[in-house]
């Protein structure tokens, strides 16, 4: 029945059925067509040096997760509940109410051998500190939620800069022949604020872009035509039009526009027969389902999402992003954007990606791919130690928080088990090696091999960086 | 001279060099001698001075802010000393370092290049040149004063040739003995139908008739060929192919980016204006001024200030959070934008790269960024709705006319009037009634008197007594139905009580938009105690009358306002004018049926200073503003308002036809003013002036601690120009742009025209003379035909600046209508061919490929400007984040050209997106062109691609019926110019019967031939 509903979701153009496949791989007979486009990508020596790291996957909370109910322990909270933040500032946050401090609405304890504290706000994922490397210095140079998710993904607040993703494309090349180097999973609920800008390919050559896979009809958008058209008629057609080209390529003395040309109508076959084989999930075992909450409504998108990220993973896929949280606006909230209710809000959110990610943690490690992948698990920033409510009361909810909050890595090259950083007693504003996201993102390239000061593509002007002109690898965290 | 450049090479090392012998002719340009050692005119060497060799070697590192080791070499003769203080080579430690190879670092002097060094220290190190300008010199890192895109454009001689066979345009004259001394030849032309397919995808962006091609094959004579382009120069889809360019440079998107971003509704005729321009040719220079400044220099308001879109067509913060710092440093980004924008546009240099420190790579000072800054700070975005020179003219003859009649009606009304007017006075005749109101209230008598359409609820504990409608100025107010009028001018009026002297803010009658977000009102109290004011949304249309005060409660007054359709806003207490009137920005117009009256409140929603106490008798609206002796008559007090009727009763019935026929006429005016009042109205999305304040240094870019107040001016980096604009700090905001213009297109400005003909080679060879089209600073490296493009840059303003000219002398070229042919021995020579010695084939732009789809498939929409289509679902999320979702539909309305496409930021197509054409986020010179299996499976499987192979099959069945071989004959000559052969045309025709026509149109729309041109 689960199998059923799976393969309605992500199988789709069932109606091709074996004859598409059949015909695909028809074409792909001819083996001096093989072979990859290799062009446009950087041409420095990348990797500069041995990385650790060989293919990433990203959790991406939208919206701001709470670090002082989730990663930040702070039992000074419950000393200052109800008092108000002794300071003069007008804080940069989102709303502008200063409300007085609240305590975590989460229990914290100390987890596993390392004795990491964790909230019960993820039971599952607490479970697995030993393998996490938290980060709680972050800082940003946003509060607001588009220009501070476009600087975690690409290290500009602005639109049209590219993303990590496309980097490490642009820098490290294909190691598949039949996917994109990047796939983007976005939440069912729909894309996070500023929609494909945070996976766009920005002046970095259109191969580099991010892939949104999706469920329904079509995982990747045109990879069959939409109206069914049968195999017998594609096959014909494809091969009619090979000729075509094949002609044409004599006559032009076998121009390499031309031939690349009919190399990425190759790759497109490629990725026809790889795309299905990779979402159609019928293959994994009933304890891997269960193991990612494939069978509970609750945790089925992001367990989907978890497992398909594995797969492609596993399938040579450089760079994996998993966005939780869909749009901010809009009510009921459906993004981490916990302005009104903490509680209400995380509680929601936490329980849609605990299983799921815990999941795939453990399923990489029992499949020896921890070892060289990194899981990024983000947001892009805190919220607040007081409510955003009047100055006299302790609301529910929180504002947005740029001055200090937490993510988690794990995996490779990382020292797991262990925290980075610190914000103030009551978490308020990092103040113990404060880490931007161009460390981060530098930190990142580290660990796939890269010079973050080397990775460069000119643009307008100037050779451009993922890190601007900024940037320092964290090198206490690494193993 | 070029042949120096070509023998040095393009060796960054050697680019002051080859810059210094190329610009060597130029008169305005200190130049020292030329090097000793590569000279290759074998004349006598003569030495770099010893302070072009620092600045070269050294002042990279040991100069600026922070010179390395604590070592300025800006100054040398300091370093030179030894500890003593004496300048002597064996105690030079500065000496040492260089003899021992030490310094600079990996790669010592030569020894030519010492010996000048110790020339110097031994002459005891002279300072006069001291300190070393860091700009001055170009250097292996950066560009300086003496980089060759800054030095003025010398006309180049065209070289002469002797074997002329290859040789149509002066273009080839440049281009020919360069691929001599490589050992490369022209290839022979192109075929005839290459050679017209490109010009017509280049010219203007659509595939070729057959005919014409076959006609051209039959005779491809230069005159016919040349004719061909004529006539491509002259149709209107030039301007939208060449517009299309434009908006890519420009960074043209239709919504604002960042967190909202909003669509932008007005844009498009910014738009419009670029492919008018570039359809009449408009000379180049004025193309550029007009858009940076042509709100002031246009006689035309219309054209003046949509093309200033240009100046906005950037991204737009519209969320900037709370927090000052927030709001500076948006605003700051946005400048950088704009500057950036101007700079890279017109002439190549990236300003932008000096917001935070002096220019890395060019020498632009982080000063000369902020004084453009200060040049540019006038501008903000936002609509501007203006009207044509013409459509004012035409306004003001209508008023003229309204004028002549309203005075001819006097002149015939005045005995008649003064007669009714002496018997009213001999009190023979009652005051006049007044004029008659659209509505009236009459609360004193009840609500029963109200007209139907405008009846009233009452809210709290409002109620009617015999001295009106009673207000407690706590809750308690009256409201009309929704007014089923539209209404602009107006009056509105009040007989009122008012219950309590020192009230701050009620309202007796105000006319309000449904959401309270507009309104216009007669106020009492609000900004100044015991007076009235014409209350309106935040005071926007709001002054003091300085009328007298109130000092009773005791008596009713009558108090009206009006509002005139110039702005003018006038009161009146008791039939005399209240204080002094005025006139508001702009007069508030209230559609129908989303418009009210209120009684008692100042506006929606209720709550704290916005109700009336007292009492209300009666009250009236009128949709005109009355004269003084109406509002007097209205009033009921002493007047010398005659009604309508009174002096028709009195004329003789002849003038009284004759009154009627003039006022009807006059009606006639009017309505025919106020229409075209309306619809000449353009709105624009464009640049806003506002005052620009002052402007200040921000060191580090820190919009926190600003430094000195910077003046208005521009960079001192091309020296033929002055960089200051004579303008001080509080200079008029449209002078500061106006210089800027006149600075950037200033015939002696060399970038102006160098970027520009580059970018024209660029479109048309697939790479620009200089690669990197908006950079003409040191990361665009040298041009690799300098003399051609100062040729080019030379013939343009021979031209006036006209642009046609040019593509004519490109288009008709051997270079541009040879073949494309690989050659195996030319290849190895030149594989890229830098030289030209074959025509790149290219990829058909995205644009290019949906809109030839659209047109061989019979199903183009050739509507031309307006509005675009547009193929996004538009999903606002409350005011937060706008969404757009792209969606094909069968929909002849988004069937038109793709430059018609609405282009909001982000919100891409799949099948444009494949095909490279780039999100409006940022400026795009030059696009990518990639080869990716995404795009190939969008160009098969995209639903418009689908619907369109079927377009093109039924339109090849209808053109022959039931012969196949027709339809596939006609099929390949309209995506590839020419017949199938024998052996596709079996293939095709198998194919065919097998699945059908439309097969056949999509294996053609995909092939290389039809997405290449050759």
């Amino acid at each position: 029945m689960l199998n059923k509903l799976d393969r309605r979701q992500w199988l789709h153009w069932g109606a091709q059925g074996l004859g598409a496949t059949a015909f695909l791989q028809l074409l792909l007979r001819d083996p001096s067509l093989r072979g990859q486009d290799t062009h446009e990508s950087a041409h420095g020596p990348f990797p500069n040096f041995p990385p650790k790291a060989k293919r990433a996957i990203q959790i991406c909370l939208v919206g701001g997760m709470s670090h002082l109910d989730s990663l930040d322990f702070k039992p000074a909270l419950e000393k200052f509940h109800g008092k108000s933040l002794d300071s003069s500032e007008q804080p940069d946050i989102f709303f502008g109410q200063v409300g007085l401090i609240r305590k975590h609405d989460w229990e914290f304890r100390q987890r596993g051998q390392s004795g990491l504290w964790i909230s019960e706000l993820f039971p599952q994922i607490a479970e697995l500190a030993d393998e996490l490397t938290i980060i709680k210095s972050l800082v940003s140079d946003s509060a607001n939620h588009t220009p501070a998710l476009f600087f975690a993904n690409s290290g500009f607040q602005f639109n049209g800069f590219p993303s990590v993703g496309s980097w490490l494309s642009y820098g490290l090349g294909s190691i598949n022949e039949s996917l994109p180097d990047y796939v983007v999973l976005p939440d069912l609920r729909g894309g996070p604020n500023g929609g494909s800008s945070n996976w766009t390919n920005g002046f970095l050559p259109a191969r580099h872009q991010g892939v949104v896979f999706e469920s329904g009809p079509q995982p990747v958008r045109d990879l069959f035509p939409s109206q069914p058209i049968d195999a017998r008629t594609e096959a014909d057609t494809r091969e009619f039009l090979r000729l075509l080209n094949e002609r044409h390529l004599e006559d032009s003395r076998r121009e390499e526009l031309f031939a690349s040309r009919i190399r990425s109508y190759e790759l497109a076959a490629r990725m026809q027969l790889s795309v299905p084989d990779v979402v159609d999930i019928s293959d994994e075992s009933a304890a891997t389902r269960t193991l990612y909450g494939l069978d509970q409504d609750r945790t089925r998108d992001a367990a989907m999402r978890c497992l398909l990220g594995r797969r492609l993973l596993e399938r040579g896929v450089r760079f994996v992003q998993i966005f939780s949280g869909g749009p901010i606006a809009g009510s009921p909230r459906c993004s981490w954007d916990a302005h009104e209710n903490v509680l209400e809000n995380h509680m929601a959110e936490a329980q849609k990606i605990d299983q799921p990610v815990a999941a795939l943690l453990r399923d990489l490690k029992q499949r020896g791919l921890l070892a060289d992948t990194l899981v990024l698990f983000t947001t892009e920033f805190g919220r607040t130690p007081f409510t955003q409510s009047s100055a006299d009361s302790v609301g529910t909810g929180r504002d947005h928080n740029r001055y200090g909050f937490s993510s988690w890595m794990a995996g490779a090259g990382l020292k797991p088990g262990v925290t980075f950083g610190n914000t103030d007693e009551i978490g308020w504003k990092a103040v113990e090696n404060p880490v931007t996201w161009n460390d981060f993102h530098a930190t990142l390239l580290h660990l796939f091999g890269i010079d973050h000061k080397q990775l460069t593509y000119y643009h307008n002007g100037t050779q451009r960086r993922l890190t601007n002109v900024h940037g320092d690898v964290i090198r206490q965290i690494l193993s | 001279m070029q042949w120096s450049y070509k023998i040095l090479g393009p060796g960054c090392g050697l680019v002051w060099l080859a810059a210094q012998i190329l610009y060597a002719q130029s008169p305005s340009f200190e130049l020292s001698s030329s090097h000793p050692k590569e000279d290759p005119s074998g004349q006598v060497n003569h030495a770099e001075p010893v302070e072009q060799l620092i600045a070269r070697k050294c002042i990279n590192c040991h100069g600026g802010e922070k010179p390395s080791g604590d070592v300025d070499l800006s100054r040398p003769s300091v370093i030179a000393r030894d500890d003593n203080g004496r300048v002597e080579l064996a105690t030079s430690r500065l000496w040492e370092v260089v003899r021992d190879d030490l310094m600079p670092p990996e790669h010592p002097l030569s020894a030519d290049e010492k010996a000048v060094l110790r020339e110097w220290i031994e002459r005891g190190a002279p300072n006069e040149f001291e300190p070393i300008n860091p700009f001055r010199f170009t250097t292996d890192h950066r560009a300086g004063f003496d980089w060759w895109a800054l030095q003025p454009i010398i006309e180049p001689t065209v070289p002469s040739i002797v074997d002329k066979t290859r040789i149509r345009t002066s273009i080839d004259r440049f281009l020919f003995p360069e691929l001599l001394e490589h050992g490369l030849s022209f290839s022979p032309d192109a075929e005839p139908r290459h050679q017209i397919r490109r010009l017509y995808f280049d010219l203007i962006g659509l595939p070729p008739p057959p005919e014409v091609i076959e006609k051209f094959a039959k005779q491809p004579t230069d005159a016919a060929y040349s004719a061909i382009v004529d006539e491509l120069l002259d149709m209107p889809e030039y301007g939208e192919r060449w517009a299309r360019h434009w908006l890519d440079i420009v960074r043209y998107g239709e919504s604002d980016g960042f967190e909202r971003n909003g669509p932008r509704r007005e844009s498009w005729r910014y738009r419009d204006w670029v492919i008018d321009a570039i359809n009449q040719d408009l000379p180049f220079n004025e193309f550029a001024r007009r858009q940076i400044a042509g709100d002031v220099l246009c006689e035309d308001p219309v054209e003046g200030v949509v093309a200033t879109g240009f100046l906005v067509a950037g991204v737009h913060n519209t969320v900037v959070g709370a927090s000052k710092s927030m709001q500076l440093l948006a605003r700051q980004d946005e400048l950088e934008d704009l500057v950036g924008a101007i700079g890279q546009t017109f002439i190549g240099l990236t300003f932008n790269c000096a917001r935070c420190h002096d220019h890395k790579f060019d020498p632009v000072t982080q000063l000369e960024y902020y004084r453009l800054v200060a040049a540019l700070a006038d501008v903000n975005h936002g609509v501007r709705t203006v009207r044509s020179r013409m459509d004012t003219v035409l306004i003001e003859e209508l008023t003229q006319k309204i004028v002549y009649l309203e005075r001819e009606i006097a002149g015939l009304e005045e005995p008649a009037r003064q007669q009714i007017l002496n018997r009213r006075r001999a009190g023979s005749m009652p005051l006049s009634p007044g004029p008659q109101p659209i509505a009236s209230w009459s609360f004193d008598t009840g609500l029963e008197n109200t007209p139907e359409m405008l009846g009233v609820k009452v809210v709290g504990d409002a109620h009617l007594t015999s001295a009106g409608l009673q207000l407690d100025g706590e809750g308690d107010f009256a409201i009309t139905e929704p007014l089923a009028f539209e209404l602009k001018e107006k009056t509105l009026e009040a007989w009122v009580q008012l219950d309590d002297l020192d009230q701050r803010g009620g309202a007796v009658i105000s006319v309000e938009t449904d959401d309270g977000v507009a309104f216009d009102a007669i106020v009492f109290g609000e900004q100044e105690p015991r007076r009235w004011m014409a209350g309106s949304d935040g005071f926007s249309r709001t002054e003091s009358f300085g009328g007298s005060l109130e000092t009773t409660g005791d008596e009713v007054v009558h108090m009206a306002i009006t509002y005139a359709s110039d702005g003018r806003i006038t009161a009146f207490r008791n039939g005399e004018p209240y204080g002094t009137s005025y006139v508001s920005s702009k007069l508030r117009a209230y559609p129908t049926s989303s418009a009210r009256i209120l009684f008692g409140l100042r506006h929606s929603p209720g709550g704290g200073n916005r109700y009336f106490k007292g009492a209300i008798r009666r009250a009236k609206l009128h949709d005109r503003a009355l004269s003084p002796a109406e509002v007097a008559a209205s009033a009921g007090v002493e007047n010398n308002y005659v009604s309508p009727v009174e002096l028709t009763s009195e004329l003789s019935s002849e003038s009284a036809a004759q009154r009627w026929k003039w006022v009807a006429e006059k009606e006639q005016f009017f309505v025919e003013r106020s229409k075209l009042e309306t619809d000449s109205l353009i709105a624009s999305y464009t640049a806003v002036s506002n005052p620009p304040g002052e402007t200040f240094f921000l060191p580090r870019g820190d919009v926190l601690s600003p430094g000195a107040v910077v003046l208005p001016g521009t960079t001192a980096a091309i020296a033929s120009l002055s960089a200051s604009f004579e303008l001080d700090a509080t200079a008029d905001a449209a002078q500061r742009r106006v210089q800027l213009a006149r600075w950037l297109t200033d015939d002696q400005n060399p970038l102006f025209r160098r970027v520009l003909v580059n970018r024209l080679w660029h479109y048309h060879f697939g790479r620009g003379l200089i690669a990197t089209p908006s950079d003409f600073g040191f990361n665009g490296g040298l041009p690799s035909h300098p003399a051609l493009l100062d040729w080019l840059a030379t013939e343009l303003k021979h031209d006036g600046y006209r642009i046609k000219p040019l593509h004519r002398l490109i288009v008709n070229s051997t270079a541009y209508r040879q073949s494309s042919l690989l050659d195996d021995r030319a290849q190895s020579q030149d594989a890229e061919s830098r030289w030209l010695w074959r025509k790149t084939p290219t990829r058909l732009d995205a644009e290019v490929v949906r809109d030839s789809i659209l047109m061989i498939s019979g199903k183009l929409n050739s509507a031309r400007g307006g509005p675009g289509y547009e193929d996004v679902a538009i999903i606002d999320q409350n005011n937060g984040t706008t969404y757009y979702q792209s969606f094909d539909r069968d929909d002849f309305l988004l069937d038109r050209r793709t430059l018609y496409r609405f282009t909001p930021r982000g919100g891409r197509s799949a099948l444009l997106d494949g095909l490279d054409c780039p999100d409006p986020s940022t400026a795009t010179p030059r696009r990518s062109v990639t080869t990716t299996p995404l795009q190939a499976l969008s160009l098969l499987n995209n639903d418009f691609m689908i619907r369109m192979s079927e377009s093109f099959a039924d339109r090849a069945k209808s053109n022959f019926a039931q012969e196949l071989d027709g339809q596939i004959g006609w099929m390949f000559q309209m995506a590839v110019g020419r017949l199938p052969t024998e052996e596709e045309l079996v293939a095709a025709r198998e194919l065919a019967l097998a699945h059908g026509t439309s097969a056949v149109g999509r294996a053609l729309f995909n092939c290389n031939e039809f997405m290449i041109v050759q």
